[in-house]
């Protein structure tokens, strides 16, 4: 049987050298044929021993006593027999080794244990070790071992325990493992496996542990492994399982733990594993096991987790009974399908409210499902510890008796419809750290118990309706580390002292009523304070907070210049003070904060130039600067800012020409100069930017000579805005190219000449004040002269032509002749390409943030069919043409024109 | 059993901790898996800091006034990667904008649950695949610009139902088969078609399967 194998193992070798794999096997030989002779020669033990110490590499010397001079016995890591000398064991585990396991390795023959695990260990594994006849145990895992696993493994009679995993290893887990009928543990987690789990392992009776997770299995799981009848972990999860879990699987009385986590399970829970009484384990997360939570569980009374979240589970929860489940510590059942309420008698059997210690839940996650009621019950769950109903549709107020609860240390209950006020007792839970409510219904203020909460880290209030004073007292919280109370209703100041806490690294408070001064203890990375009704100077003391990165207190009203001392806060990325009543110039120093995205000052009373340092902001993505007092030109080096989206500086006092830099900011999709007083042509670059999209509004300036026939290039435009100028000479045909435009004003300037024809669909307001234009959209007084339609009409002919040429060569259809008419249509399409376009979307959808900015007259300008300018579209027509091919209306050419 | 009680007790923290941290949309989740999805060799998505409420002060992401995703702009960014499913959560999203960069794989049928999306824009880039017929589920699109990219199959029928859609380019791909004729595409210029090899012109109704020469 040995030779055999022994040969078998020489034929797979056969692909490189048979002589030297026969020279490789030599210790094998000895081990198979020269057993009695080999084992206890204390000669050849050492000799194999130093193989396989040439194999490794030793950083740290562990191996450097290994000397033949002395005792092989007292070699580290070897263990013999006492007494006989023989060695029966070796264990390298944890020293650091790297290179590779040598095949000489199996020489070693008397050998029972092999512990390599721990280590840095690379190559393959030996193939070479099946046949160790007296290994007991092998352990290889945690190493960078690489290959499959060798099937020669399933030689080993007598192992026991076999660990390998964590490991490189792929391939398919050999089926002959089956044959290790001694086998007891089986190792072979956080490798990169494939393939099914071989049925054969339900062959192993002795088996008590698999563990297969993190791999990239597949197939189901084989109804045989419920054969393994002394089973106590089965592990697999983390792989790409399928199928339904065998009901079979109740008969595995001894098993403890259950983990098929993150797999692609399928089915419902069969009731049978209600019949695991040893179980105290259960976790079938991740999967897409669908239908209720089986009665049966609560059998389970050495239950201590069950984690049964991100299923597709539906029905009621009232099946669970942690005071049935007494040892029940974790019940997690979130986003899955469940309804209707957290069940009275959860902890409780009989549901009369005074449940005492009777269930040992410690935690319970029952998040985005879609449970409601209140959460009462849980009162009686007295020992808990965590509590996340988030994400459902829970209701009725946090009871004033949740300090029953006196262990409780996460508490979370956002995203649900409570109401009514945070009860006061919220101060006696002295171990709370996470206190989480925020988008409820929640009223009433903030009570000074909180105060008291001195292990609290995360205090989320956002989103709800909460009034009152923000107490002083919050800030004996010390171990806090983010608050956030945006969109409430807090007013007054915001507490003195709030800098003193230490760990604090994000203070959210937008959208409130505060009011008073910024308290100069703060020190933080993002200070928003946006939307209240904070005064004064913007303190000094700001500049202290050098770690800002974001400092927004926008919409308030505070006054003054901008300190100086923000200089210091040299890693902001964004800085917006819009809506307040600063003055003053622009700083210089701005520029040396290399790393600003976003500098918004706008609306505000700003005076002086736009500081040519601006341009050394060269990460500067928004710049806004409008609606202040700005003078002086646009500074070239504007251009310098190359990743720039967006460019406002309207509504300022702006002279001088655009610097044709701008070319260069040729990611801009917003460009906004407009309302100042701008002179000089429009320069012909502004038609390199080719992103140009949301606007480029150059209007109400004093800007003079023609229109630049390049701005045609711009053809991701929606919206351009030149009126109230001075240009002058006609509209340039390329205009006609701009088919994403749908926003197009023109109108008071000193334009003349034919509106292109394509640019007719826009309403005449667009063009108006331009006494020399002509032609449609404008009234019929202002007709131009010369024949104008003339292609259209052509085009109509022409269209007649094909429709009969169409018609006569289908009729005497073949397949070749049908290709060439398809030819044929594609050649007319491109001569009539569409001068016109489709609906316009509600205009509501496409205007977003700042198109307001365009006011209420927008809709004059908007294109035909668009919902704003029907209404006022007089001069509009969307009277229709019979299209060609398909005998019913279609929108494509304005027979007005 | 006991170091394994503690590993989950540490995770239940942990997630307690980022569920809380996150917005009550998951669009600052959808869009920080996308950045894990995109190889960013300028650190333009740096300023993605997943603990913060929400993705509003995250830099190439705007938000409306209430707090909703409308924009997201990395065009000329010199990402790569792959679009994910996740990004069709944006659902308030109007303008995506991906052009000019090295993003590679399919175009995920979940973008066609952006049902307020108005311009997609992935020209310019190493998209494969085939254009999912669920981007005619985007009834306010008005601009899709697919151009410039490795997209094959034909182009979906129902693509004719975006009666918004007002600008169309798939020039520059390997598309095969007819160009539709219905609805919007009575009106689009045959150059938002050109340089596709096997595509064989506009479609005869009821004569020729689009699907001719696919």
């Amino acid at each position: 049987m040995d030779v055999i194998m022994a040969l078998a193992m020489a034929g797979k070798l056969s692909r490189s050298s048979i002589v030297l794999a026969l020279l490789r096997l030599l210790p094998l030989f000895c081990g198979i044929l020269l057993a009695p002779s080999c084992v206890a020669t204390p000669d050849t033990v050492p000799a194999t021993l130093l193989q396989v110490k040439a194999g490794f590499t030793d950083p740290d010397g562990v191996l450097s006593g290994w000397s033949p001079e002395a005792d092989v016995c007292s070699w580290h890591g070897v263990t013999c027999l006492t007494g006989d000398g023989i060695a029966i064991g070796l264990n390298l585990s944890g020293y650091g080794l790297s290179g590779t396991i040598s095949p000489a390795i199996a020489g070693l023959v008397s050998v029972e244990s092999i512990d390599l695990s721990s280590n840095s260990l690379a190559g393959e594994i030996p193939l070479e070790l099946g046949t160790m006849q007296r290994l007991r145990t092998l352990l290889l895992h945690s190493n960078f071992l690489t290959g499959a696993i060798p099937p020669e493994l399933g030689g080993l009679k007598n192992l026991k325990v076999l660990r390998i995993g964590n490991n490189q290893l792929h391939g398919e887990i050999p089926p002959e493992l089956g044959n290790c009928s001694q086998l007891e543990t089986i190792g072979l987690a956080y490798c990169q496996l494939s393939g099914a789990i071989p049925h054969q392992i339900g062959n192993l009776k002795q088996l008590q542990q698999l563990t297969l997770d993190n791999n990239a299995l597949t197939g189901g799981l084989p109804e045989q492994l419920a054969g393994c009848s002394n089973l106590r972990a089965l592990s697999v999860a983390d792989n790409k399982l399928e199928g339904t879990i065998p009901s079979s699987f109740g008969s595995l009385s001894s098993l403890q733990s259950l983990n098929l986590a993150n797999n692609r399970f399928s089915g419902e829970i069969p009731a049978e594993i209600g019949n695991l009484s040893s179980l105290t384990y259960l976790n079938l997360l991740g999967n897409r096991l669908t239908g209720g939570i089986p009665e049966e569980l609560n059998q389970l009374s050495q239950l201590q987790v069950l984690d049964l979240s991100k299923n597709n589970l539906s029905g009621e929860i009232s099946s669970i009974s942690a005071s049935q489940l007494k040892n029940l510590k974790y019940l997690v059942l979130s986003e899955n399908l469940l309804e209707g309420t957290i069940p009275e008698g959860l902890c409780n059997g009989k549901g009369n409210g005074n449940g005492n210690g009777s269930s040992s839940l410690e935690n319970i996650l029952l998040s985005g499902n879609n449970l409601g009621g209140d959460i009462d019950a849980l009162l009686s769950c007295t020992s808990l510890q965590s509590i996340d109903v988030s994400n459902n549709s829970f209701t009725g107020e946090i009871p004033p008796a949740i300090d029953r609860l006196s262990g409780l240390v996460n508490l979370a209950l956002h995203n649900n419809s409570f109401t009514g006020v945070l009860p006061p007792q919220i101060g006696n839970l002295s171990n709370l750290e996470v206190l989480s409510l925020y988008h409820n219904g929640l009223t009433g203020g903030i009570p000074s118990e909180t105060g008291r909460l001195r292990r609290l880290k995360l205090l989320f209030l956002y989103e709800n309706e909460m009034t009152g004073v923000i107490p002083d007292e919050i800030t004996n919280c010390t171990s806090l580390e983010e608050v956030d109370f945006f969109g409430n209703h807090f007013h007054g100041p915001i507490p003195e002292k709030m800098g003193n806490l230490k760990n604090l690294a994000v203070l959210q408070l937008r959208q409130n009523d505060l009011s008073g001064p910024i308290p100069a203890s703060l020190g933080m990375i993002r200070l928003q304070l946006a939307g209240n009704r904070l005064t004064g100077a913007i303190p000094t003391e700001l500049g202290r907070l050098t770690g800002l990165k974001i400092l927004d207190l926008s919409n308030n009203n505070f006054s003054g210049d901008i300190p100086p001392e923000l200089f210091n806060c040299s890693r902001l990325t964004r800085l917006n003070l819009e809506g307040n009543s600063l003055t003053g110039a622009i700083p210089s120093w701005l520029g040396r904060l290399r790393s600003l995205g976003e500098l918004d000052l706008s609306s505000n009373a700003f005076t002086g130039r736009i500081p040519v340092e601006l341009g050394d902001c060269s990460g500067l993505l928004k710049l806004s600067l409008s609606d202040n007092r700005l003078s002086g030109s646009i500074p070239p080096e504007i251009g310098i800012l190359t990743s720039l989206n967006v460019l406002n500086l309207q509504k300022n006092g702006l002279t001088g020409v655009i610097p044709p830099e701008i070319r260069r900011c040729n990611k801009l999709y917003e460009l906004r100069l407009s309302e100042n007083s701008l002179e000089g042509a429009i320069p012909p670059e502004l038609g390199q930017l080719l992103e140009l999209q949301v606007i480029l509004d150059l209007s109400q300036n004093r800007l003079s000579g023609e229109i630049p026939a390049s701005l045609g290039n711009l053809v991701k435009l929606e919206r351009l805005n030149l009126s109230s100028n001075g240009l002058h000479g006609q509209i340039p045909s390329s205009l006609q190219q701009l088919t994403s435009l749908h926003l197009l004003n023109l109108s008071d300037n000193l334009l003349s000449g034919a509106i292109p024809g394509a640019l007719s669909s826009f309403p005449a307001a667009s063009f108006a004040g331009n006494d020399e234009l002509c032609g449609a959209p404008l009234p019929r007084s202002s007709s131009c002269r010369a024949p104008r339609r003339l292609r259209l009409r052509l085009l109509g002919a022409e269209v007649s032509v094909i429709v009969a040429a169409i018609a006569v060569v289908s009729a005497a259809v073949c397949v070749a002749l049908l290709y060439i008419m398809l030819r044929m249509w594609s050649n007319w399409r491109a001569v009539s390409v569409s001068i016109s376009d489709g609906e316009e979307s509600t205009a509501s959808t496409v205007a977003h943030g700042k198109a307001a900015k365009w006011g209420a007259r927008d809709g004059k300008y908007w294109k035909v069919g668009s919902v704003t300018s029907a209404a006022e579209g007089k001069y509009s027509s969307t009277s229709s043409e019979t299209s060609v091919l398909h005998g019913k209306p279609a929108r494509a050419v304005n027979s007005k024109s | 059993m006991a170091p394994r009680v503690a590993l989950l007790a540490g995770a239940v923290v942990l997630l307690l901790a980022a569920g809380a941290a996150r917005a009550s949309n998951d669009e600052g989740d959808a869009l920080y898996a996308l950045r894990a999805r995109m190889s960013d060799p300028n650190g333009v998505l740096q300023s993605w800091d997943p603990t913060l409420v929400n993705p509003c002060t995250w830099f190439h992401v705007t938000c409306d006034h209430a707090s909703r995703v409308v924009r997201l702009d990395l065009g000329n960014s010199n990402i790569s990667g792959s679009i994910g499913p996740e990004l069709g959560r944006l659902v308030n999203l109007q303008y995506l904008e991906l052009y000019r960069n090295n993003i590679g794989g399919e175009i995920p049928k979940e973008l066609g649950n952006l049902k307020n999306l108005i311009s997609l824009d992935l020209y310019a880039n190493k998209l494969t695949g085939s254009i999912p017929k669920s981007l005619s589920k985007l009834k306010s699109l008005r601009f899709m610009r697919l151009n410039n990219n490795k997209l094959a199959g034909s182009i979906p029928r129902e693509l004719a139902k975006l009666s918004n859609l007002k600008v169309i380019d798939l020039s520059n791909n390997d598309l095969c088969g007819t160009i539709p004729v219905e609805g919007p595409f009575s009106t689009f210029p045959l150059r938002s078609f050109e340089n596709n090899s096997r595509l064989n012109g506009p479609e005869l109704q009821g004569l020729v399967p689009y699907d001719f020469g696919c």
